[in-house]
């Protein structure tokens, strides 16, 4: 697995460069606590066809950053989205509390943040 | 402005046994839009793993995530562990591995198809498949102990070995089974009910599968050559004659054609398994605490399954991130219901075989 870091600012148009849709699987979005304040945010890739070979780019951020969708470039990066800010408790671009958890729901069950 | 009404397909609907929710709007019978709830049962497995578990219990727990493909989810998970502890597992370990994982995916399969046929309004198919389906369900239960939620799998091996004459006893239903397979796909190829009916209903084109990221059965059927047995190295599929399954059409009938070819090679597999167990032990003892982070990927029934596991060298792990196969093909899921019939809603829907137990893990 090759890590690349990204910063939230670059982050779109890093993925939008890399993302060769006939080339590249979306795995998926995941997201680790590092703590109190911060996380690291993975956005992760699989070649078709190739014996594992996986790209994961990954950015580490606050809990009160926005992080910046990826929708543009990956339409069904959009469910990962959802789930990042219902377990983290997050705000990412265009992407709505929800998919789990109740709509007003406080709680975040994976963040490291007390809300 | 063209009149359109909201119709709801779930969350409690005779067409579906799980716990999701699909609102269509439609214009008369046409669907022109589509929304999912999917959250009506979030167990909080992930953070369970984390905060009530230790690393060597946890393998357990992840089993019961879902009935169907439970040997997926447990190995998906020690596989990762044993990647950061550095455990080298024996070849007839492997073996053994495979051997249950393919026989689970021939009973999800199974159970997929018979749905289907229930959808089609072909009662007697279902009882057929669901009666057949009980072969395979015995021969787990021989293996393993347990019919579904088998604890098969251990850090560095698997729990029960195969005597030679369980492998010969498995051998010969394997048999049966293949038999009766063909009788269905002839079922499945030539009567009006189950093959004209569905022939361009709910499809998904290539370029769609690419687009939506489909996987599984489902690409495979639009003929996206995704199939992770074809891409880890941690299990020897290539020498036991896997051959990935594809169509082009990628409308039911064609999932339901790729999952019964897929049957039919799991057999083999499994038939070469049981005629080349390897000798060695089943269980390597592990030592040690896992440290670092590891990304498994399997093929789950329903298509890829990916664990990440993050170890800090304490028996608590810091992360494990579950990626259920019917979670990424929702956007997918989505887009083909758009422009069908909703009278065809429940018939697309049953040849998607969704997991909400995965799902809302």
């Amino acid at each position: 697995m090759k890590k690349i870091k990204v910063t939230l600012e670059i982050l779109a148009d890093e993925i939008a460069i890399f993302y060769d849709y006939k080339k590249w699987h979306f795995l998926t979005i995941n997201g680790v606590s590092l703590g109190e304040d911060k996380l690291e945010v993975q956005w992760i890739f699989s070649q078709y066809e190739a014996m594992e070979d996986i790209i994961m780019f990954y950015a580490e951020c606050s809990y009160k950053d926005v992080i910046p969708s990826i929708v543009n470039t990956v339409p069904s990066a959009i469910i990962s989205q959802r789930e990042l800010v219902d377990m983290f408790g997050v705000v990412v671009e265009g992407s709505e509390k929800g998919l789990y958890l109740d709509d007003d729901s406080k709680q975040a069950p994976l963040s490291g943040c007390s809300l | 402005m063209k009149k359109t009404i909201n119709i709801p397909l779930g969350s409690q609907h005779i067409s579906l046994l799980e716990p999701v929710r699909f609102k269509f709007e439609c214009e008369n019978e046409k669907i022109i839009g589509v929304d999912s709830d999917v959250g009506f049962v979030h167990r909080g497995v992930e953070r369970a793993c984390t905060t009530n578990f230790k690393y060597d219990g946890i393998g357990y727990v992840v089993a019961r995530i879902c009935g169907l493909c439970a040997i997926t989810h447990s190995l998906s998970y020690t596989v990762a562990i044993e990647q950061l502890l550095g455990v080298e597992v024996s070849k007839k370990a492997k073996y053994l591995r495979i051997l249950l994982l393919e026989l689970d995916r021939i009973h999800s399969h199974m159970l997929c198809l018979s749905h289907t046929c229930e959808n089609a309004g072909f009662e007697a198919m279902f009882m057929r498949i669901m009666g057949d389906r009980e072969l395979i369900m015995e021969m787990q239960e021989l293996l393993t102990g347990n019919r579904i939620q088998f604890d098969y799998i251990s850090i560095g091996g698997v729990n029960r070995d195969v005597n030679l004459e369980l492998a010969k006893k498995m051998l010969h239903t394997l048999e049966i089974l293949k038999e009766k397979v063909l009788g269905y796909m002839d079922e499945f190829t030539n009567n009006w009910s189950l093959s004209l009916k569905f022939k361009g209903i709910g499809a998904l084109s290539l370029d769609e599968a690419y687009q939506f990221n489909a996987i599984g059965p489902l690409a495979r059927a639009s003929g996206l050559k995704l199939d992770v047995r074809n891409e880890i190295s941690y299990l020897p599929y290539k020498e036991l004659g896997f051959m990935m399954q594809t169509h082009s059409d990628g409308d039911i009938n064609a999932r339901n054609i790729v999952r019964l070819n897929e049957i039919l090679n799991s057999i083999e597999m499994c038939s070469n398994i049981l005629l080349g167990i390897p000798e060695g032990e089943i269980l390597t003892k592990s030592k040690g605490k896992p440290n670092g982070e590891s990304l498994v990927r399997f093929e789950a029934p329903r298509g890829e399954l990916m664990y990440y596991v993050k170890a800090n060298g304490s028996a608590m792990l810091d992360r494990v991130r579950i990626k259920t196969p019917t979670f990424s093909c929702i956007p997918a899921f989505s887009h083909i219901f758009l422009g069908e019939n909703y009278a065809d809603a429940p018939a697309i829907l049953a040849s998607f075989d969704p997991c909400l137990s995965c799902t809302a893990k």
